[in-house]
């Protein structure tokens, strides 16, 4: 009896010094690593703020941001920026008076006929032609046409692609999965090569605005999608609820179905939105000046030839912030959008 | 509505996009005779007289256009698959470590799919070729008794060479889409129930097996959707290659219409290459996806 007793003694400290030393190794190979991953980002930020030369940014802050846009009309894209980032700011941190909230989303949308009113210019400012946009101006600007032109087309698209009636909703298929299949690239070149052709002789779209209805058909399509997505997760007495207080189909869809569907579909659209930005990169290959395309001809500047790396590193970080801010703006609005916290 | 009212509406709403695809049309003819170019197949069997960095079959510059465009085919699959490959290893592995315990693996898996995802591809495939390749002095990087190699030429394993522009791709490529699919393994294994997860460790089955038998098998059917759509995204990406000066189909199909002037026949070419690429990989996958559920009791 006591020879077991014993035995049970040991096996259980055995058990006990094994489970102890796993533990101890584990938390060892976990400090080490975290050494090892410490001492690694030293190195890098040691080499990136002291190795490179990051005079081909600080000298060319300007062409990054505007382009070639005129130097004395300078102040216009700054008073849009400015105003993204006050509304961006009034959506984060704004006070949650109910008529705020209510018209932030129109304030959004009012971003866009403010940035073509100040670039373009007219009714009292000087023009500015479109070949002289450029640098991150050009890339924000392409980004939220784009959206606020296919955001309205997505949600018509998911519409009828749920629609009852036959043609209809085949139509808006065959649409939504032929653009679904093919690459961006193709439709932007299709944007700048084959729009022009068209056309009726002597009609001319300039080449941003071929970019923005490129990407407009194209993002249009995967808008629908995320929509469809939303609309099909509104449970069905929804519907019969608002058909039993006599709303028709118009005001069903104008006023259950799609703001919901909006709000469900947000995570997806922000997606699609992010995506855009980046997107925006790949007119620089259809020679278009956005940052990229800004950045590629100063790397082709002979006082600056060869420092891809910073450049890179640069332009990197840009869109890194620019993209966790549009997800973090989404995620709070998100959150105020969710209107229906108490029963 | 009515069903007759339905069936005017629709007509109606037929007739006007096709009167509307008339115009456009017309204007196309006219343009197209106006410019002299006009709309024919015919070019495709003259010889295409430019040369191609890496023909994937015997190929010189008298060979037909649509020789040329068969290259940038086989090209394409080439990067596409491969990159799959890769890009699915890099992913599954990164997402295990997201969803693992280890919390220094967790967060570095983390970093990584933020900084990747919120960056543009281009970019970081520009950054992979000018800075990653093309950068490398002294003609070699890494060497390991000629099996493996890396230099300004590209990478070379056990005889196989793979050019720089192909390398900077491929590893663009499943870099880029390994943190989306690893986003898509992490949703996958959060699927499973976590009555799962404790039933196995009740049981008494060690993590390692529990992991394995227990909850892959039954995450599989969720990693499906997520992942053709990666692959899908994977394959339109691949155009991308026009950057780094791979000929794929697209870059193919740039020249010859920077050669030819034939923009509205190439782009039919390249909408019909995406649209059939696309259902290959809609069935494969959905053919591994027959057999995970066929698996399944």
């Amino acid at each position: 009896m006591n020879h077991m007793n014993l035995m049970l003694i040991i096996n259980l400290f055995n058990k006990l010094k094994k489970y102890l030393l796993s533990k101890s190794k584990k938390k060892f190979f976990n400090f080490v690593a975290l050494v090892i991953l410490i001492s690694l980002s030293l190195k890098f930020f040691n080499w990136i703020f002291f190795n490179l030369n990051w005079r081909v940014v600080t000298s060319n802050l300007n062409l990054y941001a505007f382009g070639s846009f005129p130097s004395n009309e300078q102040w216009r894209p700054t008073l849009w920026f400015a105003s993204l980032f006050s509304i961006t700011l009034a959506t984060i941190y704004g006070p949650k008076w109910n008529w705020l909230r209510k018209n932030l989303f129109f304030g959004w949308i009012g971003t866009v006929p403010l940035g073509i009113y100040l670039l373009k210019g007219g009714f009292g400012l000087a023009p500015v032609m479109s070949r002289n946009w450029g640098g991150l101006t050009l890339t924000i600007f392409i980004t939220s046409s784009s959206i606020f032109f296919s955001l309205p087309i997505g949600i018509i698209l998911a519409l009828c692609r749920r629609s009852s009636l036959f043609l209809i909703q085949k139509l808006s298929s065959f649409y939504i999965d032929v653009m679904r299949a093919v690459p961006l690239i193709a439709v932007l070149f299709f944007g700048q090569l084959l729009i022009p052709l068209f056309l009726p002789f002597g009609v001319e779209i300039d080449r941003v605005w071929r970019a923005i209805l490129a990407f407009t058909l194209f993002v249009s399509a995967y808008i629908a999608e995320d929509i469809r997505g939303g609309l099909q997760s509104i449970p069905k007495n929804q519907i019969e609820a608002a058909n039993s207080l006599g709303l028709n189909t118009f005001q069903i869809n104008l006023f259950i179905l799609i703001p919901q569907s909006l709000r469900i579909a947000l995570p997806a659209l922000t997606n699609q939105l992010i995506g855009l930005f980046q997107n925006t990169s790949l007119m620089s290959i259809l020679g278009l000046m956005e940052l990229l395309g800004v950045s590629r001809s100063i790397l082709a500047n002979p006082e600056f030839i060869g420092q891809y790396i910073e450049v890179y590193i640069w332009l990197a970080s840009v869109y890194w912030i620019l993209c966790t801010i549009m997800a973090f703006v989404s995620k709070k609005l998100e959150q105020t959008m969710t209107t229906n916290k108490g029963y | 509505m009515n069903r007759n009212q339905k069936i005017v509406f629709q007509i109606v709403l037929v007739l006007i996009l096709f009167g509307l695809g008339a115009i456009f049309v017309n204007n196309l003819i006219i343009n197209l005779i106006r410019t002299g170019i006009g709309f024919k197949f015919n070019w495709l069997i003259k010889p295409a007289s430019f040369s191609l960095a890496e023909p994937p079959l015997p190929y010189s510059p008298s060979d037909s256009y649509a020789w040329a465009l068969l290259m940038g085919w086989i090209n394409s699959l080439k990067v596409i698959f491969s990159s799959l490959l890769l890009a699915t290893f890099i992913g599954t592995l990164i997402g295990f470590l997201r969803v693992g315990k280890n919390s220094i693996f967790s967060m570095i898996s983390a970093a990584y799919i933020t900084v990747i995802r919120q960056t543009p591809l281009l970019i970081q495939l520009m950054c992979w070729y000018f800075v990653g390749f093309l950068s490398i002095k002294n003609n070699l990087f890494f060497n390991i008794r000629n099996i493996f190699n890396i230099s300004n030429k590209g990478i070379e394993i056990l005889g196989l060479h793979l050019s720089s522009e192909f390398s900077a791709l491929l590893f663009g490529l499943s870099v880029f889409s390994s943190a989306f699919i690893a986003e898509v393994i992490r949703g996958g294994i959060k699927s499973v129930p976590i009555g799962q997860w404790e039933a196995y460790r009740s049981l008494g089955i060690s993590e390692k097996q529990g992991f394995v038998k227990i909850i892959i098998p039954q995450a599989l059917p969720a990693f499906v959707p997520g992942l053709t759509s990666q692959y899908l995204n994977l394959a339109k990406n691949s155009t991308l290659a026009i950057a780094v000066g791979y000929s794929d189909i697209y870059a193919i199909n740039d020249t010859i219409i920077n050669q030819t002037g034939r923009a509205v026949e190439c782009f039919i070419i390249l909408l019909f290459s995406f649209l059939i690429l696309n259902l290959l990989i809609t069935k494969i996958m959905g053919i591994i996806n027959k057999s995970i559920m066929r698996s399944r009791i």
